[in-house]
């Protein structure tokens, strides 16, 4: 059964690897148009082609994904925002940012990690000297003393899916997981590397059954959970289709993020 | 000797090869627009003030008519004058909403304006970083001369605000892509409607 397992998700790694990166990365998808702008067009039709190319993933699953958005809609709505605003009631602004930054610290050997991956040594090192700062001026973390530093400021966040990315791998398609909301299937793939280079991950995977672990654990979701809602909030107010919306968005910020 | 003076003082900015570059019409216009913005949102109270002082502000800077033209797309030449007109009409309450919706009365960002590309002689695009909230996000701004009827002939306009490489158009043409394959002109202005009504 295991061996049946193991087969199947190295089938998919290596059919989501043999496909051809930038065809299936969807980016670039086009509308209904199915033209990029071309040629001098009449005054006023100049610019009807002008978003035809707006970032986008291939949707080939998108009953099963908006079946799953539905389910993560009702989660968040029902219950991740009742608690995101206790949360927020019971803690004043400035103490959610010290936790916020303290796990954002921690995550430094997953963004390190990931920039030598692409074999970017600089901003490996922009990223320690980041996380060095951080951690004895900041206070294990608590302030973001990086920010006051130029060399350290605002270092772009690498991940997994972002080495991916650079590897040369497409996006594959588009995949709403429940509970954790939009990815694609090289991002699914990258998030479970992320996870594997998350301290907070390790705790768990050291200490399963110390009664500290939930202590250490939990800010780390509320503030997870709290980012996440706000975003959500953002993404899809104002929408004709939410669930489009979140698509167009989490396509686009990938592409700038690969970008960067 | 006075005259010495006056001549290095003169000379001095020259020298000193930091000088700031002369700001294009669509820049001076868009950070006019940004201050008043600013400027408003801070000294707002509550929502409905934010809402209320920023709104003929947005009406004078952005180009309503570009952005729902653009983010129907060519099917925008099969929608009837008067379906584009409602459809304009639905497009800029939902813009504004949108746009407010980012605002929390008495908090404002503070933006730094970086060096502006011109693919274009009628188009700038002016890339901003805003502090907000503790947070920094990076703001393009898509600027282009329009002579609608909106800004006057010859204005400077928004046609597209890029939040964190998120295009607000580029995310609702997606949307309204959807709309026109199922039901043409009728379905868009129907989800439309449907957004305005079901929103605030």
């Amino acid at each position: 059964m295991r061996a049946r397992l193991l087969i199947s998700i190295v089938g998919i790694l290596a059919f989501t690897i043999l496909l051809p990166a930038k065809g299936i990365a969807g980016q670039g998808q086009p509308s209904h148009s199915g033209k990029a702008s071309a040629g001098k067009a009449g005054p006023g039709e100049d610019d009807l082609e002008e978003y035809s190319s707006t970032a986008d993933i291939a949707d080939p699953i998108q009953p099963v994904n908006r079946g799953i958005f539905w389910f993560n809609h009702q989660l968040y709505h029902y219950l991740a925002q009742p608690l995101t605003k206790v949360y927020q009631t019971i803690l004043p602004k400035q103490v959610r940012t010290g936790i916020f930054n303290v796990f954002d610290n921690l995550e430094y050997p997953d963004r390190v990690v990931n920039d030598l991956l692409q074999a970017r040594f600089g901003r490996a090192g922009q990223e320690t000297g980041k996380f060095v700062i951080n951690s004895t001026a900041g206070i294990g973390g608590i302030f973001r003393v990086s920010q006051r530093i130029p060399w350290t400021a605002d270092v772009p966040a690498e991940d997994t899916g972002l080495t991916l990315a650079r590897w040369g791998l497409g996006h594959g398609f588009y995949l709403v997981l429940p509970v954790l909301g939009p990815k694609s299937l090289r991002d699914t793939v990258g998030f479970a590397g992320d996870y594997a280079l998350s301290p907070t991950a390790w705790m768990i995977f050291w200490f399963p059954g110390a009664i500290w672990t939930p202590a250490v654990t939990s800010p780390d979701t509320a503030r997870n959970v709290e980012q996440k809602m706000t975003s959500y909030e953002m993404v899809t107010h104002n929408t004709l289709d939410r669930y489009l919306a979140m698509r167009t968005t989490y396509a686009q910020s990938r592409k700038l993020a690969g970008s960067r | 000797m006075n005259c010495r003076i006056l001549l290095l003082l003169t000379a001095l900015p020259l020298l000193s090869g930091n000088l700031p570059a002369a700001e294009s019409p669509a820049e001076q216009r868009l950070k006019a627009s940004v201050d008043q913005v600013v400027t408003v949102a801070r000294n707002a109270r509550n929502r409905d003030a934010l809402i209320t002082g920023v709104k003929p502000i947005l009406e004078g800077i952005l180009s309503f008519e570009t952005m729902t033209r653009r983010a129907v797309g060519p099917g925008w030449k099969q929608f009837s004058p008067e379906q584009q007109k409602e459809a304009v009409r639905l497009f800029t309450i939902l813009i504004l909403r949108t746009y407010t919706a980012k605002f929390t009365p008495g908090e404002y960002p503070s933006v730094v304006y970086k060096s502006s590309s011109t693919p274009s002689p009628e188009r700038v695009e002016i890339p901003t970083t805003a502090l907000y909230k503790g947070k920094r996000y990076d703001v393009v701004y898509r600027v282009e001369n329009k002579s609608n009827g909106q800004g006057g002939p010859g204005d400077w306009l928004i046609t597209d605000v890029v939040i964190e490489g998120v295009s607000m158009v580029g995310s609702y043409r997606t949307q309204f892509d959807s709309e026109f394959k199922q039901g043409g002109a009728v379905a868009v202005l129907s989800a439309l409607q449907r957004s305005v009504s079901e929103t605030k």
